[in-house]
């Protein structure tokens, strides 16, 4: 009864809902960011200008700098240490477990936690850490301590602790997904040409996890980077993040423009860190595919 | 909180229904962003069923929370509650508008000082009306101290190191700087504001975690991390006490900040009547003594904190005291400098 569309249309019916999707909630809230990092301070508010000084402040200020690369030491060394805690989680999971209920259970308590409040989870490590919490009752229930040590909560330590805590499942999925995928027929190949295990590992697993531990580190790296929760509620007088300077912007200071400038630095580090890791992973395809 | 307040509030209403034998709608609806116990349910219920508003709340956490949300536009809100020192860029920038003081049959009660503070007035009218006032004073666990402090060097004290608080805002410049003796808080030289930064850089080992909502300084004395801060008087000492934790505030001798709340109305609001029936209900008993009762601060209208408040809680409060309120540094708005007093903040976190 109903003629069909012609293709154009039907093609432009598909795609649009998505392409709305892109224009309205990415390009147009970055074009408004950019257009105000240009723009200036004025008491009461700010006022539009086409001037650099907010990027300038931004190199001249040595406090951007300062909390710029603390964020950076921060996300690289939560994502390390989640690449060493889920690597041998995930290759145990799919290399040592053989009951396929029992690997989905251990599989699951990882990933379980994303669905539980990312705020919630992070208050917990607030009375495990405390100086009253229940690490400190532990040591000296065990008679390691002789008094509750203060050194466990507000500090840089315990950021990188929550924030491993939560987002290694984010390194889990991607590195178990690859082991996983790895035939096993290759690996008796291996053993086959009279190569131990630790050579297997090596020359073969490895190698074809590649893409899964690049995958995770890139996604806990830019997920802590951008992280200003942590920094609140168990980071200490040393623990102010990138993106706390930049809540502190738009709110207290009321200085969008230098948050706008801000901003976009950070989204240029986060961009400049997925092109690389996808360069990682293309090259990781086309040497071992 | 929210949803019970929410809940308790809906109930509220519901009795009140079913009481009037006839269903009423509400004849208006007000949206307040202000802090959290200026909204309580022991005072808004009863407002809402005598003036037939609802009201919505939202709450802020930051006197530097409300020209933001005013600026991000939207006009939500009909009705603001900013401290004194941030009222005048919201005038400023036309986010507020004038207030009819001859709709306000209290408006006379209230503390002159209060209602011809600079903060509120512009162009011979007056934009806010004043709610509630307090001290920063500053608090300390009792059974830490056998002697009491009494000056904020107690705050750099090396004896206490990992064991101090300072709220996280720009006011820790004010308290740095008075410390070095320089007074005049709201008009400090580049210098002085460069070596109110440098003492605090130096307090920054001592420092346990620097607090930012009242909450969570409350968290800290409970589970024992610190024992000196600076608080909202009243407020945090009655949370924790309420807990069983015995804190004590002072004033020390270097002086401390003073505050005074404001409800300001939001320009062109669509609620004007309900909101004028608002603040009426404010600057009076009930709205005084329910705010009084919910956070132990001041009240800005003393004719009615005498008709509702015990004489003890009328003397606790200071209302009976001029001299300890003009004794106060109440807070001033730092114009076009508050940026440089950010900024410095900022770079004392930032190391």
């Amino acid at each position: 009864m109903t003629l069909p569309l012609p293709l154009r249309v039907r093609k432009a019916l598909v795609l649009s809902p998505p392409l709305i999707w892109v224009v309205l909630f990415m390009f147009v809230p970055y074009t408004i960011l950019f257009v105000f990092s240009f723009w200036q301070q004025q008491y009461p508010t700010f006022t539009p200008a086409l001037q650099l000084g907010n990027y300038q402040t931004l190199i001249s200020d040595p406090q951007y700098l300062r909390t710029l690369l603390r964020t950076i030491k921060i996300a690289a060394l939560v994502s390390l240490f989640s690449l060493l805690l889920a690597y041998p989680y995930a290759y145990f999971l799919v290399h040592k477990v053989r009951r396929p209920a029992l690997r989905q259970t251990l599989y699951m308590a990882v990933v379980a936690p994303l669905w539980v409040s990312y705020l919630l989870r992070a208050y917990t490590w607030k009375t495990i850490l405390g100086t009253e919490g229940i690490l400190n009752s532990f040591l000296i229930s065990t008679g390691i301590l002789t008094e509750p040590s203060p050194i466990f909560l507000y500090n840089q330590t315990s950021m990188v602790v929550t924030l491993t805590y939560v987002f290694i499942p984010f390194m889990v999925m991607p590195i178990y997904a690859a082991l996983e995928k790895i035939p096993r027929n290759l690996l008796e190949a291996s053993a086959d040409l009279g190569m131990g295990r630790t050579a297997t590992f090596l020359k073969v697993t490895l190698p074809l996890s590649l893409t899964g531990v690049v995958a995770g580190f890139t996604m806990t790296f830019c997920l802590a980077f951008g992280d200003f929760i942590a920094a609140y509620l168990v980071g200490g007088p040393d623990g102010m993040m990138i993106s706390n300077v930049i809540a502190t912007q738009f709110g207290a200071s009321l200085n969008w423009p230098l948050g706008s400038a801000l901003a976009l630095v950070m989204l240029v580090i986060v961009l400049a860190i997925i092109s690389v890791s996808d360069r990682f992973e293309r090259l990781g395809k086309g040497a071992f595919a | 909180m929210t949803i019970k307040n929410k809940l308790t509030g809906a109930i509220a209403a519901v009795v009140a229904l079913a009481g009037s034998g006839a269903p009423v709608l509400a004849e208006g609806e007000l949206n307040i962003l202000t802090w959290e116990g200026y909204a309580d349910t022991s005072f808004i219920a009863p407002f809402e069923a005598a003036s037939g508003c609802k009201v919505s709340a939202t709450y802020v956490g930051s006197n530097d929370d409300f020209a933001p949300k005013l600026a991000a536009g939207g006009g939500v809100f009909d009705l603001v509650s900013p401290a004194i020192d941030s009222t005048a860029p919201l005038i400023a920038a036309g986010f507020v508008q004038p207030i009819d003081t001859a709709r306000l049959s209290r408006w006379g009660e209230v503390y002159d000082k209060f209602r011809s503070a600079e903060g509120i007035n512009a162009d011979g009218k007056v934009f806010g009306v004043p709610f509630s006032w307090g001290a920063i004073a500053f608090m300390y666990l009792a059974d830490k101290f056998p002697t009491p402090p009494t000056s904020i060097a107690a705050l750099w004290d090396p004896e206490l190191t990992g064991h101090v608080s300072l709220w996280d805002d720009k006011s820790a410049i004010y308290v740095a700087a008075r410390l070095n003796g320089d007074m005049d808080i709201y008009n400090l030289s580049d210098e002085q504001i460069a070596a109110a930064q440098a003492k605090l850089l130096a307090q920054k080992p001592l420092i346990r975690k620097y607090w930012s909502t009242a909450g969570e300084l409350v968290d800290l004395y409970k589970s024992g991390e610190i024992w000196i801060s600076n608080t909202w008087a009243g407020y945090q000492s009655g949370l924790l006490k309420a807990e069983g934790v015995d804190v004590r505030e002072f004033i020390p001798t270097e002086n401390a900040e003073g505050w005074v709340d404001n409800w300001m109305i939001v320009k062109d609001t669509p609620n004007e009547d309900c909101a004028y029936k608002f603040l009426e209900m404010a600057i009076s008993e009930e709205g005084q003594c329910g705010m009084s009762a919910i956070t132990g601060y001041s009240a800005a209208n003393p004719v009615a904190a005498k008709a509702c408040m015990t004489p003890e809680q009328y003397a606790a409060l200071h209302q009976d005291d001029p001299a300890y309120l003009d004794s106060l540094l109440l807070w001033e708005n730092l114009g076009p400098r508050l940026n440089v007093y950010a900024n410095a903040w900022n770079a004392v976190k930032s190391q």
